[in-house]
């Protein structure tokens, strides 16, 4: 469970202090597919980037199943991200040398774990996005799609507890959004892993069972649809 | 995968860009490794000299002789060899020994006059020590008592030949001077420039006459057959030859050269030093640019977990493998220039034909590989190439990994 308790987040650009947030507090439960949509500088991907142990808030709380992220050190950040936070990225922000199985290894090299599984996980989690076939394929040699599809499967291999996605559909055309999206929701389903999503498209909206509409750093709506799509 | 793998795949990103960091980096350790065999060759060929035609091994003198070099005094020689020769003959581990009685002299051709050193030579023994019998070009060598053995320059400055007449003409122990009419029996060219400028040398009998020493001579050559462990023979030797006498070493006797000889090294180590500091200038630049382009990565790299270490490690087995790289191709391009050296050598007798030498060579140097310098080389360069890449690298440790992911 995240919860975050009147989280304040200030951006200092050159003399003027630009509020990201402005007191958000909300709590989302394990196994939620929640949408955090809302304009662009809104605070969507402030709010994702510090429930994500990428920054701080200027003020306020981040409790991931009741430990205040505050209270780590960079070491435990690293570790809490390496073990129960996957990211996927609006620009895939995948390594152009390495082949699609390699991308997904990356995040299990921390992990110590014995080739073999590695191996099967690998293998079993590419299989799960759609690309056994592209398994040796480099980033420069896929798709957009296919790109956001190891990504996702870069960010679900090491099965974490949450997977946040800034903007994941916002490079892509909306075919291949629609793909992807219910590829993650399927994921979501299956794995029971948290996804959260910043989104200024309808469509993500539309997937999502749980909409947070942020305006100007504030929470201004919060609804739940009884099913998602 | 290993983080290696990964760094091995970023050195390929930019092909080019690694090609031309790598040979900026070969190009200071092939000019190291080239002017280590230049000198290892200088030396080597100088330390044959100085053994093969002046000094051997050992040289016993009387006490108080051997005070500088270039100095021949007549006051203080072995008056009576055959007591200590026969002491040192007995020692194992003596290949040859062969008494010596140099001198100044100068010698004339009835028109010009010529200062130099005059050396009288057991015909026989000589040999056993010296390779300057087998460095005989025209003519014979030393025969008998009249015969005189001359090098290529001063029968060229001389203009002598074989069978030419001169006259020799030194003072003797008493200060009287005394000249002999000589034939010149052969002509040398040994590749020591004292020897083939400055030597003019006679039957050791012949010296002894001209000099009025008796059965007197300077100095007893000696050569061993270990010369690379020369301490415990000259110990024995000194043991048996008693407080009248000494010994020195050929390496003794040529300190300053050698001296000399570290400073070039330290010189020339300089100069590759500097050329290697612009090849570092060089893999700054690189692997500044590639962290630069790379900060996105980065930030990727640290959301997923990685920390610093591992961040800084990829990079620096990046820098490692351009500089492994650098100095395969380095320690390559030095070896091969090495083997030309070793094998035809590089003529430097224009620049230096008419300047006074110190240095007991001749100025076509064959270079001389140092194999374990070599490796030193290789590894230096790696070394060199992983500690500067450790500071454009911190700049990536210092990013935030939310900055790092923004960044364009």
């Amino acid at each position: 469970m995240i919860k975050t308790i009147d989280l304040y987040k200030d951006y200092r650009i050159g003399k003027v202090l630009f509020p990201a947030l402005r007191g958000i507090d909300m709590q989302i439960e394990d196994g939620e597919f929640t949408a955090i949509a809302g304009p662009s500088g809104s605070g969507k991907t402030t709010l994702l980037n510090i429930i994500g142990c990428l920054d701080v808030p200027t003020k306020g709380k981040v409790l991931i199943d009741g430990t205040d992220i505050n209270e780590l050190s960079a070491k435990g950040k690293a570790e809490l991200r390496k073990t129960r936070i996957g990211f996927v990225f609006q620009t895939f922000n995948l390594i152009p040398v390495l082949t699609a199985y390699e991308n997904v290894e990356i995040p299990l090299i921390l992990l110590n774990l014995e080739p073999e599984n590695k191996k099967e996980m690998i293998v079993t989690m590419l299989e799960e996005v759609g690309l056994g076939d592209f398994i040796n394929r480099r980033p420069n040699e896929m798709s957009g799609g296919q790109q956001q599809r190891v990504a996702i499967a870069r960010a679900l291999v090491k099965e974490p507890s949450m997977v946040l996605a800034d903007e994941p559909t916002a490079n892509l055309d909306s075919t291949t959004a629609k793909e992807i999206l219910a590829l993650m929701q399927e994921l979501n389903g299956k794995h029971k892993t948290t996804f959260i999503f910043s989104t200024h498209d309808q469509l993500v909206m539309e997937y999502s069972r749980r909409t947070v509409n942020l305006r100007d750093g504030r929470i201004v709506e919060d609804k739940t649809k009884t099913r998602g799509k | 995968m290993k983080l290696l793998n990964i760094a091995w795949r970023n050195v390929f990103r930019h092909t080019r860009r690694t090609l031309i960091t790598a040979a900026a980096i070969s190009v200071g350790l092939s000019s190291m490794i080239f002017m280590n065999t230049m000198m290892n060759g200088a030396d080597k060929m100088a330390s044959r000299n100085i053994i093969d035609f002046e000094t051997g091994h050992l040289e016993v003198f009387a006490k108080d002789y051997y005070r500088e070099e270039g100095v021949f005094p007549l006051d203080t020689i072995i008056d009576n060899p055959i007591s200590i020769t026969g002491n040192i003959e007995g020692i194992p581990g003596i290949k040859g020994i062969t008494p010596r009685a140099k001198f100044q002299a100068s010698i004339s051709n009835g028109v010009d006059e010529l200062p130099v050193l005059g050396m009288g030579v057991d015909i026989e023994k000589d040999t056993e020590v010296f390779e300057v019998a087998n460095s005989v070009v025209e003519g014979t060598y030393l025969q008998q008592e009249g015969d005189l053995v001359i090098g290529t320059n001063l029968a060229e400055d001389m203009d002598l030949g074989v069978g030419s007449f001169i006259t020799i003409i030194t003072k003797d122990r008493n200060g009287t001077y005394n000249a002999y009419d000589l034939t010149v029996s052969g002509i040398i060219n040994t590749g020591h420039p004292l020897f083939d400028r400055n030597m003019a040398i006679i039957p050791i009998g012949q010296a002894q006459t001209l000099l009025a020493i008796g059965e007197g001579i300077t100095e007893v050559c000696i050569r061993a057959n270990d010369e690379d462990n020369l301490a415990p023979l000259k110990e024995k030797i000194s043991e048996v030859i008693g407080n009248e006498y000494e010994v020195f070493t050929w390496k003794e006797m040529n300190a300053a050269i050698f001296e000399i000889s570290g400073f070039k090294r330290a010189g020339q180590f300089m100069i590759g030093l500097v050329v290697v500091i612009i090849a570092a200038v060089g893999i700054i630049n690189t692997m500044l640019m590639a962290v630069m382009e790379r900060i996105p990565e980065i930030g990727t790299l640290k959301a997923m977990g990685f920390k610093n270490s591992g961040i800084v490690r990829m990079f620096i087995y990046e820098g490692g493998i351009i500089g492994a790289f650098g100095s395969a191709l380095g320690c390559l391009v030095g070896l091969l220039i090495s083997a030309y050296l070793v094998h035809v050598g590089l003529d430097f007798s224009s620049v230096f034909e008419n300047m006074d030498i110190v240095y007991p060579m001749k100025f076509i140097i064959k270079g001389e590989i140092d194999y374990v310098n070599l490796i030193y080389v290789f590894v230096f360069g790696i070394v060199v190439s992983v500690l500067v890449s450790l500071w454009p690298v911190r700049k990536a440790t210092k990013l935030e990994p939310v900055d790092a992911l923004r960044h364009v």
